[in-house]
């Protein structure tokens, strides 16, 4: 199927002005989430006060690492689902549905239950490879002759999603109540305070991530109207595949490695903007990084403040939000194309 | 008499009569469905009347003796009918309701209780014993438990009652609320728990709370290991506990259980929040086995 939309001509003005827009919100998203908090922060203190003050140690020690994360981890999933689903041609992928975040989560867990501390580095680190190792598994099963076929891609990706979430279930009945909790964690996704040095260097790989699949935006056009026309083009097809599945996973695996599988952002944002940018996939991918982001710590700051002092799961705000506002969308867009 | 009506009759009496006479006396085969009410059935010294246990159910030490008959929260009916049990005990829970209610319908007496608060062991202690037919010994054992609870509420008299976050998993962050036994025994250990307020009895929250609350002293009873908690709340260091170093190990299921062993746990929590002050000729941190 074809995933169409209002079709704008992208000209470069008009790809550096929405990106800078874009880049724009997420700056302001950053600071304004900074700002609010289920505790009231003067910003005042924070900044005047030494390491004495609490506002400062609140502001820049607890939530600013997570602001920032959501970010990060926002944007990772945003730009893998766009290029997902412009390379398989289905607006149903995305990395949940690829079983992507599914093998990270099942890595993490592994390592988790073989012992490695909920708050060591050791954890994300394994998700990461889970990540990448679910994509080879993947792809490589949907691969015959050299040829990977996108439905099979999808189909086998559902299938080991399914798998890894029976294997999360077995491991959680297995388990002991407390180490139950922390599988829990990987299911339902949350956002925490790390240190900046982790989410640094999961910035890396999502930028590098970024990159590689900005790289091959061009081709992705191109293969989206078409496997023959792109071959005939001069696109090599296959090649093409398999950069995008590996940056898809390395942003993948930067996100749930630090966040366990948060649903929906991947889903949505990248059929929201979308909708309103159009498919060039040029201006699409950094769009849907950027606006993952801002989407992700908007989101994360509704599941901090909403119940206050408690906090609520990400993923119910995400999922929430994102869904209604997305169906809305969806028909608006369906009535316009009919008209 | 046809076949057919023959078959139904047999059905219906396979169904509807009770297979087994009611026993005369108290029950002599007991099945335990919780680690709680396992305990205090070992406590009340009728624990060579169980024939079956759940599979969390791990104390006292005896207790491996005692056949498993599946999960605390996915007990097995097969497996508990199958030991013939005159008396099932079971805490209320959504993941057993169906279970237990099997059970019942096969005819077996089923006792449910509450194990959530102090409160609950006051009154699930009496119902078992009574259930078991040796009441005085239910009444002995609350007795008891009451006066060794006491005992560490008035070693405590004098002592300023300390700011206490416990922690029971580190991500998400997830600690002890108010209405819980492990409140309770907070408060009994002379601590105050900050986060009591927060609206649920295992609330999640953020870091930051963490820092507005201040604790001077933060109970680690989670999972991780030793470095864990103390780099989780490295960086807090307007937060008395971590500035003064006061971020404590608790490894004690006592603590988690509405059982026997819950002056132990109050014992151990003390010396958690105020150490050096109940027992100053080092009485043990570690809890009793039994």
């Amino acid at each position: 199927m074809r995933i169409s939309a209002r079709g704008t001509y992208l000209t470069p003005a008009r790809l550096a002005w929405m990106t800078a827009a874009l880049a724009a919100v997420l700056g302001l998203s950053l600071v304004g989430a900074a700002l609010l908090g289920p505790v009231h922060v003067s910003l005042a203190r924070a900044l005047a006060g030494g390491d004495a003050s609490p506002d400062r140690v609140i502001l820049f020690r607890t939530r600013l690492p997570r602001v920032l994360l959501a970010s990060v981890v926002g944007g990772s999933l945003g730009a893998s689902g766009a290029a997902l689903q412009g390379l398989l041609g289905n607006p149903l992928a995305c990395p949940h549905v690829l079983g992507i975040s599914g093998g990270a989560a099942v890595a993490g867990v592994v390592a988790l239950v073989a012992g490695a501390d909920a708050v060591s580095p050791l954890v994300p680190l394994a998700a990461f490879c889970g990540a990448l190792a679910s994509i080879a598994i993947v792809s490589g099963a949907a691969r015959a002759r050299g040829r990977t076929t996108p439905h099979a891609v999808l189909l086998v990706g559902v299938v080991f999603n399914a798998l890894a979430a029976a294997v999360l279930m077995l491991v959680n009945a297995l388990v002991s109540y407390t180490q139950a909790q922390g599988v829990l964690f990987w299911m339902m996704g949350s956002l925490s305070t790390q240190s900046y040095g982790l989410i640094a260097g999961s910035a890396v790989y999502s930028v590098v991530g970024l990159g590689w699949l900005v790289l091959h935006a061009h081709d992705l056009n191109l293969l989206t109207a078409g496997e023959e026309g792109a071959q005939q083009l001069g696109v090599d097809v296959e090649r093409t595949r398999r950069s995008v599945f590996v940056a898809s996973s390395l942003l993948v695996g930067a996100a749930v490695s630090m966040s366990g599988m948060i649903g929906f952002v991947g889903l949505i944002v990248p059929h929201l903007l979308r909708l309103i940018l159009g498919p060039d996939h040029r201006l699409l991918l950094p769009a849907s990084f950027l606006g993952g982001a801002a989407f992700l710590v908007w989101a994360d700051t509704i599941a901090r403040t909403v119940l206050a002092p408690a906090e609520l799961p990400v993923g119910v705000v995400t999922a929430l939000a994102g869904g209604p506002f997305f169906i809305f969308l969806l028909r608006r867009s369906l009535r316009r194309s009919v008209a | 008499m046809s076949r057919h009506a023959l078959v139904l009759a047999l059905l219906v009496a396979g169904c509807g009569g009770a297979p087994t006479p009611p026993p005369a006396g108290p029950p002599a085969r007991v099945v335990s469905l919780a680690p709680s009410a396992t305990e205090i059935v070992y406590a009340l010294g009728a624990g060579a009347r169980l024939v079956g246990v759940c599979g969390q159910c791990d104390r006292p030490a005896e207790v491996a003796q005692v056949p498993r008959v599946g999960g605390y929260l996915a007990p097995s009916v097969e497996a508990t009918l199958a030991v013939r049990p005159d008396l099932v005990i079971a805490v209320p829970s959504p993941g057993n309701r169906e279970a237990v209610r099997a059970i019942e319908r096969a005819g077996v007496r089923v006792l449910v209780v509450r194990d959530r608060t102090l409160g609950d062991l006051w009154d699930s202690i009496p119902a078992l014993a009574g259930a078991l037919g040796i009441p005085e010994a239910g009444d002995g054992l609350v007795t008891d438990l009451r006066q060794r609870l006491d005992g560490v509420r008035a070693r405590l008299a004098g002592v300023t009652p300390r700011r206490v976050l416990v922690v029971v998993d580190h991500n998400p962050l997830v600690v002890v609320g108010g209405g819980t036994l492990q409140d309770e025994l907070i408060t009994i250990a002379g601590g105050t728990n900050v986060v009591r307020d927060v609206g649920s009895a295992w609330p999640t929250i953020t870091l930051e709370l963490v820092v507005a609350r201040a604790p001077e002293v933060i109970v680690d009873a989670g999972m991780g290991d030793e470095g864990s908690a103390r780099g989780l709340f490295a960086g807090l260091t307007t937060v008395p506990a971590v500035r003064d170093g006061r971020i404590v190990r608790l490894r004690d299921d006592a603590f988690f259980r509405a059982g026997p062993r819950v002056a132990d746990a109050a014992v151990a929590l003390a010396d958690a929040i105020h150490p050096g002050v109940l027992a100053p000729e080092g009485a043990s941190r570690e809890a009793p086995p039994g």
